[in-house]
């Protein structure tokens, strides 16, 4: 079994896999973009049109920020932009030069999960999981708004990410679990 | 006791920290990228391709084409796909079938060049006729879609039992229809992706997503004329599957590169490439007559079904049989003439999904039922009731329904728990609310089905497993190997609550390894909703072995066991008869509850209560998730998801317009009803479940919103410009067409 990237395990050759330069196909123009992921500051050159989406996945090795479609219809892509929701995948890595973005990876503080994190787990908001970090960015980002939301005001902050395998609901409660949750703390 | 209780899924935590890697994640040192050039048409032979201005490019290493594949074909049933399309390789493989045939595979430094190079190669079509109507695919003198299916069948399944025209001239009512059913796109979330690389032993190694590793591997074998040793498959997270990940995707074209190049490579497919890339869910047109006594016993049944299975068999042939035995729902029927038939078109092939076949079957028997129902002036619980199967029942191909019927339980839990009422008169169906808004109508519908589980049809059906107990006086460790696919329905959560259970050990000693062909034998697909009985069954097998070892002193104990259920026969060809078609079955009720906007033709399911027999609940919330997920997938295929197909060319090739449901879709309120009469065959009487909760939901919906509106559909999905048209059939050019 090969490694992720931006890890490296025993067994399994791997190594960061930054993006060819495509110079065999046109020189593109490349951009020199700083921003601080998770917390850490990085810089990086981009072309023009890298999507921030693959700036995570292939440069920084984020590939917990999926990608689902090629129609922003998913939000399997969502990450935090400065503390707004956005889809990565409709936007380019340029735009965010300047910009602090939170990717899934980045919730969990010192080893302890967040509470989406854990109300996720324990509430079986998933089944393949791959819809899943862009639905905690997504409610990340909407309990801060609203840390006490009704059933609907849940429904209709997730209503622009899908779900192919849980019908929702259990996402719906680990969601009210974790505000609860938040709101003791 | 480990099972029955709902243990954290043990897959979770790397899911919501997003360390879980699904094939798309992963990355080799010094890997190429490789990129299908489709056909994107059909149908046409190709004369002539010219790959050199592909190779021509800097950072392109290989374009692949038919002639470099040593066998160039596969397919789950019969070999009859070519893995590429093009001249040079077997006969009739430069013809490209539809529009998802594969013309040439490029490998490149990037993904971008690649993509460049696909642009680059020059393709040069001689069109052929297509057909890409079913019906006009079996009539004399239509263009040929496939050598080895003359005039285009694929298969013809009958069932002659009794004297049908006898039981039509006593019968007092007789319901007849036509009905049509849809595509349907699997739209897991995950798009098909993988990686491949040469092992430490040599063996060219897949990772990617899939739903069998030992089949996989079997298929690569086959097209590169290599042992199924030199061949390696490995499962990485995989982002739900539904049947279209049985049959192959990525998995031949990432093994001949790796294998042809010696260095690794990766491919992702788009959204759209997936949908245009794998097999849908079968479009079936059906003309059916029934008949029944006053009393609203079932006296015939006559049936002319035909399934447009595409340009290529994958399951269809099974699919089919499943439409068979499927097509008179759990009822006792004692005379029966059916023709079920799979004919070849130039569209998308069709193959396994979620229900396999049972969905197209039992939206047309439920609705006849619901009709007879309506015709006799009968409650359509009452009707069910005096129809289905009890202990010792037939079904119409001629054998008994194996042991554990519940299917009347399963009914009357459902209706009860909808506010059905039973009285003197029989069953009452619950009065449905009004809305003060004079353009909103309610309406409850009911329906009920069964799946069978496990592989049919006298497929040699079994199941490995192997279990290592380490420790000295105590078990300290358990080691679990199964091959079995966790497609995300939590099968590898409920291998470990079986082995612990089996074993008698805390569940935290037990270590599972699954889906790698290296250290496994075939465990089978998770498909079929088997894999918890199946896998379950051959875990308590080496659970016994083991622990007999572990009591003879060995270190470590080991056991090791492949379940084979028992056996099943085919349905004979001239009369359908099968002594027992399939291994055993769940069973499953809905009742609906819908508001229809007569303005608008809007229809949203407000309430749905899905009754679940499944034997034993192994992990009691991930199946009420597999109902409730099951629920919102049909949902989508009664309603939202509306699949098009012009011409051979799939116009919904995107989420934004194929509409998966999204949270707005969805049942304000889904009540999931386990009932647990164990199976006698099933590990701690389990039955499967996971394809259950879709079987009634489009019939039980257009009950409820015959019931609304008192209009019936003969076809779905029921998208506001259908409802509209059925409603106001005058205000709609064509509009009576629209909804039959
Ligand atoms: S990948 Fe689907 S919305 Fe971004
Ligand atoms: S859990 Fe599979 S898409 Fe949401």
């Amino acid at each position: 079994m090969p490694a992720r990237k931006g890890k490296r395990t025993t067994g399994a050759p791997r190594q960061a896999a930054p993006r060819k330069a495509a110079a065999a196909v046109q020189p593109a123009a490349r951009h020199r973009i700083r921003v601080t992921v998770n917390g850490r500051p990085c810089e990086a050159e981009v072309e023009a049109r890298t999507l921030l989406v693959y700036f995570l996945r292939d440069v920084l090795g984020l590939t917990g920020t999926h990608v689902g479609c090629d129609t922003t219809s998913c939000g399997a892509c969502t990450v935090l932009l400065n503390g707004e929701a956005v889809k990565s995948c409709t936007m380019f890595a340029v735009q965010a030069d300047g910009a602090e973005i939170l990717t899934v990876e980045g919730l969990a503080k010192d080893g302890e999960l967040h509470p989406l994190q854990k109300a996720f787990w324990e509430d079986h908001g998933l089944q393949c999981g791959f819809c899943t970090p862009g639905m905690l960015m997504t409610a990340y980002a909407f309990l801060k708004e609203n840390p006490h939301p009704s059933e609907e005001e849940i429904r209709i902050a997730i209503s622009g990410n899908l779900c192919r395998c849980t019908g929702y609901m259990n996402i719906v409660k680990a969601i009210q679990h974790a505000a609860q949750e938040m709101a003791a703390r | 006791m480990a099972i029955g209780i709902s243990i954290p899924r043990i897959d979770a935590e790397g899911k919501v920290t997003g360390r879980t890697p699904y094939p798309g994640d992963l990355d080799l040192p010094g890997q190429l990228y490789l990129k299908v050039k489709w056909a994107g048409r059909a149908p046409a032979r190709i004369r002539r391709i010219d790959t050199s201005r592909a190779e021509a490019l800097p950072g392109v290493v290989a374009v692949f084409t038919a002639k470099d594949v040593p066998v160039n074909e596969y397919g789950l049933i019969y070999f009859d796909q070519p893995v590429i399309c093009g001249p040079g390789s077997k006969p009739g493989a430069d013809v490209v079938r539809y529009e998802g045939d594969v013309v040439a595979l490029v490998a490149a430094e990037s993904e971008k060049i690649a993509a460049k190079a696909v642009e680059r190669i020059e393709v040069e079509y001689e069109d052929l006729p297509g057909v890409y109507d079913p019906e006009e695919a079996l009539r004399p003198g239509a263009p040929q879609v496939h050598p080895d299916y003359p005039g285009n069948l694929l298969c013809h399944y009958r069932i002659r039992q009794g004297d049908v025209e006898a039981a039509f001239r006593e019968a007092a009512v007789i319901v007849e229809g036509t009905y049509r059913t849809p595509f349907q796109e699997h739209a897991y979330l995950q798009p098909e992706a993988g990686v491949a690389y040469i092992d430490e032993e040599g063996r060219i190694t897949v990772v990617t997503a899939g739903q069998w590793v030992h089949e996989d591997r079997h298929q690569i074998a086959h097209a590169l004329g290599l042992p199924e040793d030199r061949i390696r498959v490995i499962y990485a997270a995989i982002g739900g599957a539904f049947g279209g990940r049985e049959d192959m995707s990525v998995q031949i074209l990432l093994a001949l590169a790796v294998w042809k190049l010696g260095r690794p490579v990766k491919i992702i497919w788009s959204r759209e490439e997936s949908i245009i890339g794998h097999h849908k869910r079968h479009p079936v047109t059906a003309r059916v007559r029934w008949g029944a006594d006053r009393e609203g016993r079932l006296l015939a049944v006559e049936a002319d079904v035909i399934a447009d299975v595409g340009a290529y068999a994958y399951t269809s042939t099974k699919v089919l049989g499943n439409i068979t035995m499927s097509l008179c729902g759990p009822y006792e029927v004692p005379n029966v003439r059916a023709d079920i038939r799979g004919a070849l078109t130039n569209n998308p092939p069709t193959g396994a999904m979620r229900g396999f076949g049972a969905p197209q079957a039992l939206f047309i028997a439920e609705t006849q039922m619901n009709k007879l129902a309506e015709a006799l002036g009968m409650d359509p619980v009452e009707i069910r009731l005096k129809n289905v199967w009890r202990e010792g029942s037939r079904m119409p191909t001629g054998g008994i329904v194996p042991e554990g019927v519940s299917i009347a339980e399963v009914v009357e839990a459902c209706a009860r728990a909808a506010g059905w009422r039973r009285t003197e008169r029989g069953w009452v169906r619950p009065e449905a609310p009004s809305s003060p808004d004079p353009m909103k109508r309610y309406g409850w519908g009911f329906a009920c089905g069964f799946k069978n589980i496990a592989y049919s049809f006298g497929f040699p059906e079994h199941s490995w497993a192997r279990i290592e107990l380490h420790g000295d006086a105590q078990v300290e460790k358990a080691i679990v190997f199964h091959a079995g696919a966790d497609v995300g329905q939590g099968a590898h959560t409920a291998m470990v609550q079986m082995a612990a259970e089996a074993l008698g050990v805390p569940l935290e000693k037990i270590e599972l390894r699954a889906s790698d062909t290296a250290f496994t034998e075939s465990s089978g697909s998770s498909s079929a909703s088997r894999m918890t009985f199946m896998a379950g069954n051959a875990i308590r097998g080496a659970a016994e072995r083991a622990l007999a070892a572990w009591r003879n002193e060995e270190r470590p104990a080991v056991g090791e066991f492949t379940y084979r259920p028992v056996r099943t026969f085919p349905f004979d060809p001239e009369t359908g008869f099968s002594e027992r078609p399939n291994v055993t079955y769940g069973y499953v009720a809905e009742a609906v509850l819908v508001e229809v906007d007569i303005e608008t033709g809007q229809v949203r399911p407000v309430k749905v209560i899905c009754a679940d027999d499944v034997g034993r609940a192994v992990h009691p919330i991930n199946l009420r998730g597999q109902i409730e997920g099951g629920v919102v997938q049909a949902v989508g295929y009664a309603i939202t998801e509306n699949f098009l197909v012009q011409q051979g060319r799939i116009l919904t090739r995107h989420f934004s317009t194929y509409l998966i449901p999204g949270i707005y879709d969805i049942p304000e309120e889904v009540e999931s009803l386990i009932l647990e009469h164990p199976d006698p065959l099933g590990p701690w009487g389990v039955r499967g479940m996971a394809e259950m909760p879709f079987l009634p939901l489009a019939p039980a919906l257009i009950a409820a919103v015959h019931d609304a509106t008192g209009v019936w559909f003969h076809a779905f999905p029921l998208t506001p410009d259908r409802v509209y048209a059925g409603l106001h059939p005058n205000r709609v050019p064509g509009g009576r067409a629209v909804h039959e």
